[in-house]
């Protein structure tokens, strides 16, 4: 009967697959980030950047072409709301000339010299994106080479993209702000309430203060507070859409509407700063 | 399996996995993707049976591990199961409609995106709870539209064997 021999090699096909899975699986969770399996995942990420980045290039248009298709209907109303943006700045602006104007005359009577450095930074561009529907994930076109290292912060002229998880050579993975597994120090930029950022690979991300009576309104800007040490104070993430509270009234927690719109990100930059203390005490534990 | 269908089974494997890295990010609906190389293996494993379909899952998911930053070797088994498991259904259902495919990758996306997701959570890669109904039905409807178009494709493909093609000459006259 040839129909059981060849069943039987069919199932040790499939146990070997599998038991080699099983041992990929088991070699890379239990290495470091040095280790050889994360060397090869790198050495390709690596290799297959600048394929990724010429697709990128030849198909953004098309896809700007179709998100502008289906955002047709809502154009209208965005130009109008922008018009008002537009005016309501105008004022602002002619508010904040003279406040610098104020400022400038106080420093120079007080002899304040600035004392913080300008942020080094490296423009990058976007070459890929998490094949995986369960991580917000990129990949951008800078790396080791260009002095990008693990936790610096990726922004744009918007606010905070993410940070950097894993770095090659001319690649790195950016882990975005909506990641389920980012996890960002913050603080509301009126009241000063410090928090935690947390992503949930939606639109929006939560933002959860230490104190439950946090003085938190709709429409409170929310920044980075630096705590932590990966992130650079004063980044923009986002506006407060929604505040949750408990039936005592104490904040539970609050949605936050990201500045920056992920589905359309082409550029970034990446914040170089020196790798923070506790990444370096706990990579030396 | 002729050696011409093993080659052209290659060739779809790695074109999937070229395409579902480079031009799928760009077709996002609703934050989800659809996995061509899933569809390609549950296609694999209806046309030329569970172990095949397995091979290739297994081939494509770890090209899509090393390729990309995820844990090595979660996709490779998660989708070699997937394709096996359709492929063992397959046997189940007595007709040759493109309505089998399309049932089997719907189901299959399902288990495959739990298992992946489950597989994450026992290894702590994952906190919870990120899981979600919605995006698990939207990417099975997405890869649903896309094996309407690979499975025709994929079937047009089907080189003879030799031994067949022997068969179906016309004996000669003497």
């Amino acid at each position: 009967m040839p129909a059981a021999p060849r069943s039987n090699r069919n199932r040790i096909i499939l146990i070997v697959i599998i038991l080699l899975c099983v041992t990929v699986v088991t070699l890379y969770v239990r290495e470091s980030d040095k280790g050889p399996l994360h060397k090869v995942q790198n050495f390709f990420l690596d290799l297959i950047s600048p394929v990724s980045n010429a697709f990128a290039k030849i198909f953004r248009p098309i896809k700007d072409g179709v998100v502008n298709l289906f955002h047709l209907p809502s154009l209208s109303k965005e130009r109008a709301d922008l018009q008002k943006q537009v005016a309501e700045l105008q004022r602002e602006r002619i508010d904040t000339k003279e406040m610098e104007q104020a400022l400038s005359e106080m420093k120079q009577l007080l002899h304040w010299t600035e004392g913080q450095a300008e942020l080094e930074t490296v423009g990058a561009d976007i070459i890929g994106q998490s094949p995986n529907n369960w991580q917000r994930l990129m990949i951008i076109n800078r790396g080791a080479s260009s002095s990008v290292k693990k936790y610096m912060s990726i922004v744009t002229e918007q606010g905070l993209v993410g940070r950097i998880i894993s770095v090659g050579s001319r690649s790195a993975v950016v882990q975005l702000m909506t990641d389920s597994r980012s996890e960002i120090g913050a603080r509301d930029q009126r009241s000063r309430e410090t928090g935690i950022v947390q992503g949930n690979n939606g639109e929006t991300v939560r933002f959860t203060p230490m104190k439950e009576d946090a003085d938190m309104k709709v429409g409170d800007v929310i920044e980075t507070s630096g705590l932590g040490g990966t992130c650079p104070p004063g980044i923009a993430l986002g506006t407060i859409k929604k505040v949750t509270k408990r039936s005592s009234g104490l904040t539970r927690y609050v949605e936050v509407k990201p500045f920056v719109q992920f589905s359309k990100l082409d550029k970034v930059v990446v914040v170089i700063t020196p790798e923070p203390e506790s990444v370096i005490l706990r990579e030396a534990q | 399996m002729s050696r011409n269908r093993q080659i052209f089974l290659g060739i779809c494997v790695v074109l999937a996995f070229v395409l579902q890295l480079s031009v799928m990010p760009q077709f996002k609906i609703l934050g989800v993707s659809p996995d061509l190389i899933l569809v390609v293996a549950v296609v694999v494993a209806v046309q030329e049976g569970p172990v095949a379909g397995a091979i290739v899952g297994f081939a494509g998911g770890m090209l899509q591990d090393i390729a990309s930053p995820q844990v090595m070797g979660v996709s490779a088994l998660t989708k070699t199961l997937a394709a096996f498991l359709a492929g063992v259904m397959k046997d189940f259902f007595m007709t040759y409609s493109i309505l089998l495919p399309v049932l089997l990758v719907f189901l299959a996306t399902i288990f495959e995106m739990g298992m992946n997701q489950g597989a994450l959570i026992v290894l702590g890669q994952e906190q919870l709870p990120p899981f979600k109904i919605s995006t698990i039905f939207a990417e099975s409807l997405y890869n649903v539209i896309a094996v309407l178009i690979i499975y025709p494709f994929m079937k047009r493909f089907r080189f003879p064997q030799k031994e067949e093609s022997i068969a179906l000459t016309r004996p000669t006259k003497g």
